[in-house]
Order: structure tokens, then C-alpha cells, then sequence
């Protein structure tokens, strides 16, 4: 029997795994690295950490700035991309996600397919980027850390999230479709 | 009994379903689209979709990262 017809590999490797098993395992997660670390996944905090690095090196320093007035983000100032635990594990990420496309034969580099695709891709990436920090995280860190963490913000950030999908999915239903 | 193509290929969800579904209002009974996909996830909110409307479904892998959905209009 060739290995691609193996229930087991189907189940596991080739096939997605059912929510509710997704689920357990992130919670599952989530709590063994707030035990190790001290503060929940978030993912969009490392990458304003990447960008100050960037312009501390480049441009100037940034530690006059008013969100680098906490004391956890000024200390994020020092470090590096690899003494950086939420930088490795964006990384983490990346190479979790190509390994198990490989694993399922499913890996593809997708063409692009209009111009209008990449103008919606990069507004939409500026629009999320500064959203994340205007709201204090992502879907990760301020909804799923956030609501399991029993902060007030985490909600808010739900409704709103909401409100945000559904002008998001009429907008694209008229520049897309 | 005609039988329809639907290019999404290099579409990101939820694009490929609100193309198929657009497209298939147009069909009639019997006639068959088939939709091609490179986005795992159309090959999951696609083809349930189709089955909660009660057509037949069938999917098949035409190569890496690459499906294509054939569903038959029933009713």
C-alpha cells in the first residue's frame, strides 16, 4: 500500500485536523508558554521589535518614543532577532507551516494573479499593522491571549473585529468579484 | 448537461466560493462545475457549500497544492 493511501497519514499529514483538536492543542500551548515565559502568544508585537531594531541600526534611536515608554517594550530594545523569543517564534511559524505543506505534497508558490491583488495586499497589510497596535495585538495576541487572560480588551476587540469583517467582505465582494 | 470551468486558481478564500457561487446560479440541472483551486481552504468552505445545497461533490488532486472541484447541479 502506498503510504499516500494510509488512513493514519491521511489523517494526520494530508488532511487538516478537525477544529476542536486545533483548538485543545493551542490552549494546550498558549498555557505551557505562559508557565515558561510569563506572557501568552501574541505574534505583531516581534515585528514593531524588527522594525525598531531596523531603525535604532539604520536611522536612529527610537527609546524617545512615546510606545517605548513600558518598560517591556524598551527592554525588547536590546535584544536581537535570535535572543528574542517571540521573534523565534514567528520563525517558528513560518518553517511549522512549510514543513507540513511539504509533509502533505501541498506546497506551492501561487502566481500572482492581478495588480490589484498586490495594491489589496499591501493596504491591507499597513491597514492591519497599524490596527494591531492600536488595539494591542492580533487575533492572537489580543483575542485569543486577551479573552483567555480574562481581559476586558480581548472583548472589545472581538466586537470590533466583527464590524471589521464585515466592511472587509463588502469591500472585497466589490473590488473582487 | 454541460460542463463548466471556474479558473480561481491564485485566489485567496473567501474568493473561489463567492465565484462559485455566483457563477453556479447560472447553470441548470445536471450540468457539472468544476472549480480549480490552489487554496486549502476553498477546499473545504467549497465543496460545503455545494453538499449543504444538497449537489454532488467530488474532489480530486491534480497536483501539488492544486484541486479540482467537480460539482453536479441536482436540483
Amino acid at each position: 500500500m502506498k503510504l499516500e493511501e494510509n488512513k493514519y497519514f491521511k489523517a494526520v499529514v494530508k488532511n487538516a485536523w478537525p477544529y476542536t483538536v486545533g483548538a485543545v492543542l493551542l490552549a494546550l500551548l498558549n498555557i505551557t508558554l505562559f508557565i515558561a515565559n510569563g506572557s501568552p502568544w501574541g505574534v505583531t508585537t516581534p515585528f514593531v521589535y524588527w522594525a525598531a531594531w531596523i531603525h535604532e541600526t539604520l536611522v536612529g534611536p527610537v527609546r524617545d518614543w512615546v510606545y517605548f515608554n513600558n518598560p517591556t517594550h524598551l527592554k525588547a530594545l536590546d535584544l536581537t532577532f535570535f535572543t528574542h523569543g517571540g521573534s523565534l517564534m514567528n520563525l517558528g511559524i513560518i518553517i511549522g507551516a512549510l514543513f507540513t505543506s511539504l509533509a502533505a505534497s501541498q506546497f506551492k508558490i501561487r502566481k500572482i494573479k492581478s495588480f490589484r491583488q498586490v495594491i489589496a495586499a499591501i493596504v491591507g497589510g499597513l491597514l492591519m499593522g497599524y490596527g494591531t497596535r492600536i488595539a494591542f495585538g492580533c487575533n492572537i495576541g489580543a483575542f485569543f491571549s486577551g479573552v483567555a487572560s480574562f481581559s476586558l480588551h480581548g472583548w472589545v476587540y472581538t466586537i470590533f473585529i466583527f464590524a471589521g469583517a464585515w466592511i472587509g467582505s463588502k469591500l472585497l465582494v466589490k473590488f473582487f468579484m | 448537461m454541460a460542463e463548466y470551468r471556474l479558473d480561481c486558481l491564485g485566489e485567496a478564500c473567501p474568493v473561489p466560493l463567492l465565484k462559485t457561487q455566483k457563477k453556479f446560479a447560472g447553470l441548470n440541472v445536471g450540468d457539472v462545475l468544476i472549480v480549480e483551486i490552489d487554496h486549502s481552504c476553498a477546499m473545504k468552505n467549497v465543496p460545503e457549500w455545494a453538499r449543504k445545497e444538497g449537489h454532488n461533490v467530488e474532489i480530486e488532486e491534480t497536483g501539488d497544492g492544486e484541486w479540482e472541484i467537480y460539482i453536479e447541479k441536482a436540483k
